[in-house]
């Protein structure tokens, strides 16, 4: 009895670490996967901005900011990055988004040198902002973990909202379906893709900071992280979002389990595996993506 | 002054040249047709109006005012509005999503709802299939749906491009009545391209022969119907 009860813990327990970390790759995944929906261009340095923003949270915090005011900063901070990369290099690959994918390649080089030149290429930590662990009949609750996977949720449910009640929800949606027949109903196309690249970049910007609150980072962290991101993307199908979130989910529960059982060392090599395995099952995911942008002309 | 003027528009993509030089013109309240064989360039040139591809050279205005190489999104807004060939409809999108999404430039939200209704009433089709996946109509249906998505945008002029294409003749028949009453209904001016010249002959006043990218013969339409390169192209050729 004693050692089954042991193992339903730890169990609990690594079910909770594997979706905190897959929350952090769901909002990865979200951008990876609104911005190729929107522009067929696959951003590989998606995880660069994740990476700046722990960055930006790690600068805010040891200058003395609370972390509540950090994250605001780095979603502001990277969704203005965002903003700045669409409107000067992304848009013009526009009509041709294998451009973009090489682009994203060169930023990655770019933004990681950028962080080592100016704050060398040390790992970085914060304080853990929650400290408090509690005990629930013998399992370990982590709050800060807790804290990631709700707010992940609020900010999931929010984007759900928007994208499917909302005006402008329906606007992105015809968008990603048709970019031109979207135009014919007077729906600027244009500011959309570059609405996408905010908010994708804002989410990662909430990402980077959210991870490091749970673990040090690294100017290079982007790599295995947008790896991960696509995974979840390919895995829910490319361009839909709400693949994405399922397939973080399945992520976290699938890492969480194997962890648990004493295949930890393996753990980054689970969403790879899915993601294969899915892929010969199911070419374009499991919930169905698009081909990515359609165009008349 | 026309309500529509294109003149000497050149078109292509990339190093083939499309339409070499076209004028033609849209009064307010007119049907005005465009015929023309498979691949004369008459898709190309309502795109060029409605500003999905920007024209090599020459000259629209509308309104009486340069429109020239506007974007589609810009031109929707003021008011020329392009129901593309073979649809188009937002295949994931329910239907009354679709029809909502041709207001979406639209602030006259009372008129909105107005306009809703109307076309419910209008295509009675639409208001029984309202919640079903655009995708899931058949192509007559989606046919209307397009039309009606693209009237709810309160268009002025209304370019069509070939909605016959593919429909039963009963369907055809249903077409024109719906063309017909566009100007009444919704006080719209219609550009019809087709290549069902016994439909483009039914409901226009005025046509152009496309050919090669240029148009090659104009006038009213009765004697566009006794042509006989008409004849040769359509009534006793492709077209059967
Ligand atoms: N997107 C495109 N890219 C390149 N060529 C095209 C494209 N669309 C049409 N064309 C070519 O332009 C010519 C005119 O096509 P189109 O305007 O569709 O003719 P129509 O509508 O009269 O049948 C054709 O030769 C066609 O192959
Ligand atoms: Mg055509």
């Amino acid at each position: 009895m004693q050692q089954v009860s042991i193992a339903v813990d730890i169990f609990i327990q690594q079910i909770l670490n594997g979706l905190s970390i897959a929350s952090v790759i769901t909002l990865i995944a979200i951008g990876v996967t609104l911005i190729f929906g929107l522009t067929g261009i696959i951003n590989f340095a998606h995880g660069e901005f994740l990476m700046i923003g722990g960055i930006v949270t790690w600068l805010a915090v040891s200058a003395g900011l609370g972390f509540a005011l950090a994250v605001v900063l780095a979603i502001l901070a990277v969704g203005l990055m965002g903003y700045v990369l669409e409107r000067g290099l992304f848009r013009f690959t526009l009509e041709r988004p294998t451009n973009g994918f090489i682009v994203s390649l060169g930023l990655i080089v770019v933004l990681q040198h950028v962080v080592v030149l100016f704050w060398n290429p040390n790992q970085k930590s914060i304080p853990r902002p929650l400290t408090t662990v509690w005990e629930v009949g013998g399992v370990r609750i982590a709050s800060v973990r807790v804290m990631v996977i709700l707010i992940t949720i609020a900010v999931v449910a929010l984007s759900f909202r928007m994208i499917t009640a909302s005006r402008y929800g329906r606007a992105l949606r015809a968008s990603v379906e048709d970019r031109d027949t979207a135009a014919l109903m007077g729906i600027p196309v244009r500011r959309y893709i570059t609405g996408v690249f905010v908010l994708g970049s804002a989410l990662a910007g909430l990402g980077g900071a959210l991870l490091i609150a749970l673990f040090p980072i690294t100017p290079f962290t982007g790599g295995t992280m947008v790896m991960k991101g696509f995974a979840v993307a390919l895995i829910g199908g490319l361009g839909n979002i709400y693949g994405a979130v399922a397939a973080g989910l399945i992520l976290g529960i699938v890492e969480g389990f194997s962890a648990g059982y004493g295949f930890s060392q393996w753990t980054d090599a689970y969403s790879f595996v899915l993601m294969i395995l899915v892929l010969i099952v199911r070419p374009h995911g499991l919930f169905g993506g698009t081909s990515g942008p359609r165009m008349a002309s | 002054m026309s309500l529509l003027a294109v003149s000497d528009v050149i078109t292509g993509y990339g190093p083939t040249i499309v339409n070499r030089g076209v004028s033609l013109t849209l009064e307010k309240g007119e049907i005005v047709t465009i015929l023309g064989p498979n691949g004369a360039g008459k898709s190309t040139l309502l795109k060029a109006i409605a500003g999905l591809i920007k024209p090599r050279a020459g000259n629209i205005a509308f309104d009486g005012a340069d429109v020239t190489g506007l974007a589609a999104d810009v031109m929707a807004r003021r008011g020329v509005v392009l129901v593309p060939e073979g649809r188009k409809i937002f295949v994931d999108m329910t239907v009354e999503e679709n029809l909502r999404l041709g207001a979406y430039a639209r602030r006259d939200e009372a008129a909105v709802e107005a306009d809703f209704e109307t076309m419910l009433s209008f295509f009675p089709i639409l208001a029984a299939k309202r919640r079903d996946r655009g995708g899931s109509l058949s192509g007559g249906q989606q046919q209307m749906l397009a039309i009606a998505r693209g009237l709810m945008t309160r268009p002025r002029v209304l370019l069509l491009d070939e909605p016959s294409l593919g429909l039963s003749p009963l369907l055809v028949k249903e077409i024109k009545a719906i063309i017909l009453g566009i100007g009444e209904r919704f006080g719209a001016s219609v550009l019809l391209v087709e290549q069902n010249a016994g439909l483009a002959l039914a409901v226009a006043s005025r046509g152009y022969l496309m050919q090669n990218g240029r148009i090659v013969v104009s006038g009213p339409i009765a004697e566009l119907r006794d042509m006989s390169l008409m004849r040769e192209l359509y009534l006793g050729g492709v077209a059967g």
